[in-house]
């Protein structure tokens, strides 16, 4: 019998068919994440203000030229630099050493484990007002610690210094955040094969070159994901801020994203508040291909 | 090289005694083999050698110089282990080196010392591999290559072949004669294989139980093990063992027969004989034939299956009978404690 070429509908059925299993999750990711996107990111080009119901339209780029000579707007990216780069660097920091305790065996570990877990567990809304309290010296002890042992002259408040607020909100984060760090790096630590400690103590390694040469490269690969995934994280992280201080005094604690949720919800001027959005969007985009590529170039250990 | 002496060793793990008042002493350039069933505290006992597991109670000394308190880097010890421990995220080359590269020594000299052992173990066009992507043999190899580099006074090995396919377990075994012979170090070396440690040792010490069976040379332990333990472990196929009263009435009066349980003899000293002939009489169970042997086993009433070894073919066939001769130099007699009589 002699081949039939297939009618054009029938092949059309085959190629959709893939499309059409795939379709609900498609919709569904289209619906609730790519249509906000490109909304919110045409509202940056738009003018919508609440406050100016009359006054709204497309207006190209004049959101972003605004915001170039917007000090408040500078502000907040240096603030949001700071906060970020001190909050990961001290939870990884911290969160490492205290993993590499965990590691160690000792009586009652299963339950420090467990409590060491506990800041994570807690709401950071009731986390960020425990610790304004802390470090309010008319309820809490924090301010005539430091006081006593001559960090401040004299116990005052440091969230209502615009030279150290910023440090309140950071401590708090960094409190919250080790556990992240410590869990995540524990479960690496554990998948290190012990006989590789034994072979490099018989090669006469000391505790610190079997860290640095062994323990460091095995975890590098968890390292960089983790500092990436909670970097983008605490840059979007407004919440112990914004109950903490509310971005003052003075915006000397305002990072981007206070400062897009007041500008949109205090100020409700949506356009403008969309196009710092973008700018945030971007930069954490180029930071995450940064680190992608510095993951890729480096040389990934067997597991 | 180094002479190693190992004083009333103990080890326990809480209330279990691992290692039980194990006195032994090891040569200069002695290859020795520490065998036993798993669990029987081989491992555990080469470990402490190397510093690895604390000690008890006892003493291990390096020529006369007491080992117990000193890590593992400063014994002057090298060891393959098990499943290699080779640093994955390093390079052939890094691997060996890794102990100079800790010592902080020159690059040439680190470079030299590489390639010699490269050389030996045929790694050269490997040095920039890493691990992964090296096949089992060739980690054995590196594993080796590490240990050799560092020119230690004493090689240990913790079941070092265990992990290869049959075929290079046998090249390997060569490989690590040969190196014993190039370097002449003392090398320990701990397999749960009894033919690896015949073929392998100057010596063996048989373990069980955290207890030494016994320690000999391997012809020593082959044709005079000291207890039933030995008789049953070393040696393949095993030793055909029965009781007393199977052989007391053809054997009539032999020496150490009146206080003798247990009676033990080798396949080769068994020889088929005619039906009605020899010691014993029983009837062919299986015949197998390798070529240069042939394995005939025998059913026999009341000493249950014994397995005859002669030489070239046999014309013999399952299911008639035969009779046993009974090579009785080659006897051997147990006590009720499973010791042997003529050991003693």
């Amino acid at each position: 019998m002699p081949p039939v070429a297939t009618p054009w509908r029938a092949r059309l059925a085959v190629a959709a068919e893939p499309w059409l299993y795939l379709s609900p999750s498609l919709i569904l990711i289209a619906l609730v994440m790519l249509l906000p996107l490109v909304i919110g990111i045409s509202y940056a080009f738009q003018a919508i203000s609440l406050m100016n119901p009359f006054d709204s339209g497309w207006i190209g780029l004049q959101n972003f030229s605004t915001l170039m000579d917007d000090a408040k707007f500078w502000k907040s990216l240096k603030n949001t630099f700071h906060w970020t780069l001190a909050s990961v660097v001290l939870q990884f920091l911290l969160g490492l050493g205290l993993a590499l305790l965990l590691n160690r065996g000792f009586h009652g570990r299963k339950l420090v484990q467990a409590l060491v877990f506990l800041p994570w567990a807690v709401p950071t809304f009731l986390s960020a007002l425990t610790w304004s309290w802390l470090f309010n010296p008319v309820i809490g002890p924090i301010p005539h610690w430091l006081a006593a042992v001559g960090i401040l002259s004299e116990p005052y408040n440091i969230l209502s210094d615009p030279d150290t607020a910023l440090w309140g909100p950071i401590i708090a984060n960094v409190w919250f955040g080790i556990p992240f760090f410590a869990i995540t790096l524990l479960a690496a630590l554990q998948s290190i094969p012990n006989d590789l400690y034994e072979a490099a103590a018989i090669d006469g390694a000391s505790a610190w070159q079997c860290f640095v040469k062994i323990t460091l490269p095995f975890l590098a690969p968890m390292i960089l994901i983790t500092v990436m995934l909670r970097a983008i994280w605490v840059a979007n992280f407004a919440d112990l801020i914004f109950v903490m201080t509310g971005g003052g005094p003075a915006n000397s604690t305002q990072i981007l994203s206070t400062y897009i949720f007041t500008t949109a919800f205090r100020k409700l001027d949506f356009g403008y508040a969309s196009a710092i959005a973008v700018v945030l969007l971007l930069l954490l985009l180029a930071y995450a291909a940064l680190l992608l590529r510095l993951r890729k170039s480096l040389k990934m250990v067997d597991s | 090289m180094a002479r190693i002496d190992i004083d009333s060793l103990y080890k326990r793990f809480g209330a279990e005694t691992v290692i039980n008042d194990v006195n032994l002493s090891f040569e200069e350039g002695d290859f020795i083999v520490l065998v036993g069933p798993s669990g029987c505290g081989k491992s555990t006992l080469l470990r402490m050698i190397a510093g690895l597991e604390s000690i008890s109670a006892g003493e291990i000394r390096m020529d006369g110089k007491r080992m117990n308190e000193l890590p593992p880097r400063d014994r002057d010890i090298a060891m393959v282990f098990q499943s290699y421990a080779l640093y994955p995220h390093m390079d052939v080359a890094r691997n060996m080196g890794f102990s100079m590269e800790i010592q902080g020594r020159p690059e040439e000299e680190k470079r030299s010392k590489i390639e010699q052992a490269a050389e030996v173990l045929g790694l050269n066009r490997l040095l920039q591999r890493l691990p992964r992507a090296l096949s089992g043999g060739q980690r054995q190899r590196v594993a080796m290559g590490r240990a050799i580099v560092r020119d230690p006074s004493a090689f240990l090995f913790d079941e070092p072949l265990s992990n290869l396919d049959a075929a290079l377990r046998v090249e390997m075994r060569l490989e690590i004669a040969r190196l014993h012979q190039q370097l002449g170090t003392t090398m320990v070396y701990v397999t749960h294989d009894q033919v690896e440690a015949l073929t392998l040792a100057d010596r063996i010490v048989v373990l069980d139980g955290g207890v030494v069976q016994q320690v000999g040379t391997p012809m020593e332990l082959y044709e005079s093990p000291a207890n039933l333990f030995v008789a049953r472990f070393i040696g393949s196929p095993t030793m055909n063992l029965m009781d007393i009263k199977v052989l007391a009435q053809p054997l009539g009066e032999q020496a150490f027969l009146s206080e003798a349980s247990q009676l033990g003899i080798r396949p080769e000293h068994l020889t088929p004989v005619d039906a009605g002939e020899g010691h014993l009489q029983g009837r062919v169970e299986v015949v197998e034939r390798l070529g240069a042997d042939s394995f005939i086993y025998a059913q026999v009433p009341g000493a249950g299956r014994l397995l005859c070894r002669s030489k070239g073919n046999t014309s013999l066939k399952p299911g008639v009978p035969l009779g046993l001769h009974l090579d009785l130099p080659h006897l051997h007699g147990f006590d009720e404690q499973g010791q042997s009589l003529r050991h003693a």
